[in-house]
């Protein structure tokens, strides 16, 4: 019981992080219908950003909040400077870009920067664990899950209550509609990416103080986690992202801690294989988009 | 228009002027190739591997070069892919290269040195550390790094040393590196009297080692020494959880760790051991080499594979004036198998009689407060060394 307790909160914290980030390629999604896959480079930005304000002797908590803040101007500029001109492009050709943004940004980490990985300290005090009955939790995993409920939280306030937030949940349901009732097309997609380079960035920092170092390759799997919860729960659904990012959390922990020693080295095929599974019962994903009959 | 015809007629000039001495030069030139991945996930590695060779390069060539000869560099970057390391390899032996060095990643080591073994040119795989290497490719290709069955070898006596009897192995099927390395461990550690208590397995770049380390806690008896060859984003991720759960049973690691990161870590990483293909001892060669390094480049080495790749050179220096300046394949092969104790920036390599994996010395280190200490440099028994596999 208690193997399985521990194991659960494992999977909460895990997928907690692929939620955000899966939340993060779905806002940009649900506006443009981009699979963003530079979204990995933004969580090294952070990193980087991290790194040097850190260097500059900035403390560590603005350091952190540097860190985000420079995901989300350079997601901001990736679309202003590599998506918009190809704005009304095939989706095929913004979705090349998007590789090509990522190779372009990897190529420059590893020549400008360093193709070594540079370390990023974590503070002792959130690196220990907190025993509750006979039970260990880490303090880094219980960071994990508030972070995550409390970003979803703000983001489901702003998506609910703000102008601006009512404006994108109208562009996603349909893009010309709302342009037809006054929405400024370049203000919300923007803002989308602003806001999917903040849980890019948040993601990153969770992502930092379990790995403790920032190289150049540091966000190439975390986009494929994002991108399979992100298909599992359903493109273009912001809740679907979420759920999809949790269930790929529970399904790797528990393979993870289940199956026979002989079967881990297939845990990847097989909870990919539950995931195909899935979408052949919903191919839609979990919480398919609404669309309206046309 | 004037203007320009003489820029263009000086530039013929310089051309005419230049074009002899090049003739001359590639005459009494040793050219070596590096076909290394400088871009995608080798340039860690490869990237310091470059700046090694060149020192080298630079030194030998300022000194005179080798019997008189100078040596001419030619790198080709084969982005870390190792179908391009193949077409990469082919262009660089079109321009005539006596000897060629292969990439840090034993398979697109094994692509470059198909192409070399066809064209009976020597390769040096400068750290690619599989044992089985050479063996996979032919009589022309040769090993550098501190192969991982004698690492291993090195990490299961010292753990035997310090009286651990219970060993907890965590390995990754993602490479050879990470997979055979424990697993050799794993054998000479149970050879000689120890237990192993469980092999686990983890996936490169999981980082949420959660579920491992629950397993590992739930193990009864309590294991005394963890050893794994994880190594960066993954080793930091595993010893702070680890560390969180309130496990403190030693742990042991390779060389994927020797890096700043490992430093940076903490309380967590304390009393961490390692191995590592060289330790700046006061006085040794590797120090003088840090010196030279940071005279040059204006930089502390950012790894180890500095060092290693300077060793390269130093090893074909020592073949060419052992064949008295016969370049040709077969007198350089048999050369470079037959050397014996040669200085290089990491110690001294031997290659007589241990098919064409060196003999080097491994070097232990132990972090203590944020610091790599030395441990102790140990050369293991070559009769204990698990056979390749």
């Amino acid at each position: 019981m208690e193997y399985f307790l521990q194991q659960g909160l494992n999977a909460l914290a895990l997928g907690g992080t692929y939620a955000l980030l899966g939340l993060g390629l779905a806002v940009v999604f649900s506006v443009l219908g981009l699979i963003n896959f530079a979204h990995g480079e933004l969580m090294t930005l952070t990193g980087y950003g991290i790194f040097y304000t850190l260097l500059m002797g900035v403390p560590y908590p603005l350091a952190l909040l540097a860190g985000v803040l420079i995901a989300a101007l350079a997601a901001v500029l990736m679309e202003r400077i590599a998506f918009r001109p190809v704005r009304n492009a095939s989706p095929t050709t913004m979705l090349l870009t998007s590789f090509a943004v990522s190779t372009i940004l990897h190529i420059l980490f590893q020549n400008l920067i360093s193709a070594r990985p540079k370390a990023i300290p974590v503070p002792d005090a959130i690196i220990g664990a907190v025993s509750v009955g006979s039970m260990q939790i880490g303090i880094i995993q219980l960071l994990s899950i508030a972070i995550t409920a409390v970003s979803l939280l703000g983001l489901t306030l702003f998506l609910k209550k703000s102008l601006l937030g009512i404006a994108m949940r109208a562009a996603a349901e349909d893009f010309n509609v709302a342009r037809l009732m006054g929405v400024n097309a370049n203000m919300v997609i923007s803002t989308a990416f602003a806001i999917s380079g903040i849980l890019a960035g948040i993601a990153g920092v969770l992502w930092l103080f379990q790995r403790g170092s920032v190289d150049p390759m540091m966000g190439f799997l975390p986009v494929l986690k994002a991108f399979i919860a992100v298909v599992l729960g359903g493109l273009g659904s912001l809740t679907g992202a979420v759920i999809g990012g949790f269930i790929l959390g529970i399904i790797e922990v528990s393979l993870r801690a289940y199956l026979p020693d002989g079967m881990l080295a297939y845990r990847d095929a097989i909870s990919l294989t539950l995931v195909i599974l899935v979408l052949f019962f919903l191919p839609q994903g979990i919480v398919p988009r609404r669309e309206s009959v046309r | 228009m004037a203007k320009n015809i003489g820029k263009y007629g000086a530039l013929l000039a310089t051309i005419m002027a230049v074009a002899p001495f090049c003739a001359a030069q590639a005459q009494d030139a040793i050219k070596i190739g590096f076909v290394g991945g400088f871009t995608g996930y080798l340039a860690p590695y490869d990237q310091p591997t470059l700046q090694g060779i060149e020192l080298a390069v630079e030194q030998i060539n300022k000194a005179g070069g080798i019997d008189g000869k100078q040596i001419e560099l030619i790198s080709r970057d084969m982005r870390s892919d190792t179908a391009q390391a193949a077409v990469t390899a082919q262009e660089v032996v079109d321009q005539g290269v006596q000897v060629m060095i292969a990439p840090c990643d034993v398979d697109p080591a094994v692509a470059t040195g198909q192409i070399t073994q066809a064209a009976q040119i020597p390769t040096i795989a400068a750290c690619a550390s599989t044992p089985i290497l050479p063996g996979m490719v032919g009589d022309y290709m040769f090993a550098n790094y501190t192969a991982d069955n004698l690492q291993a070898t090195a990490l299961a006596d010292y753990a035997l040393e310090q009286g651990y009897k219970n060993a907890l192995v965590l390995l990754s099927r993602d490479t050879p590196y990470t997979e055979m390395l424990p697993r050799y461990f794993a054998t000479v550690f149970e050879k000689k009297g120890g237990t192993v208590a469980a092999t686990l397995e983890f996936k490169m770049g999981q980082q949420d080692f959660s579920a491992e380390v629950t397993k590992i806690k739930e193990l009864s008896p309590a294991p005394d020494v963890v050893m794994t060859a994880a190594y960066e984003p993954d080793f930091p991720a595993f010893i702070r959880q680890l560390r969180s759960a309130g496990i403190t049973a030693p742990v042991l690691g390779s060389d994927g760790i020797d890096s700043p990161t490992t430093l940076e870590l903490g309380e967590v990483a304390e009393g961490v051991v390692f191995s590592n293909a060289g330790y700046p001892t006061p006085g040794s060669a590797l120090e003088k080499f840090n010196a030279d390094f940071k005279a040059h480049f204006g930089e502390e080495p950012s790894a180890i594979f500095t060092a290693t790749g300077y060793d390269v050179i130093k090893v074909v220096e020592a073949a060419v004036k052992a064949t008295g300046g016969n370049l040709e394949g077969p007198a350089l092969r048999d050369a470079i198998d037959n050397l014996e104790n040669v200085a290089v920036a990491t110690g001294s390599i031997t290659y007589k009689g241990m098919n064409r994996v060196p003999l080097r010395v491994v070097a232990l280190n132990k972090v203590q407060g944020g610091q790599k200490v030395h441990v102790a440099n140990v050369t293991p028994n070559g009769a204990d060394v698990p056979p390749a596999q």
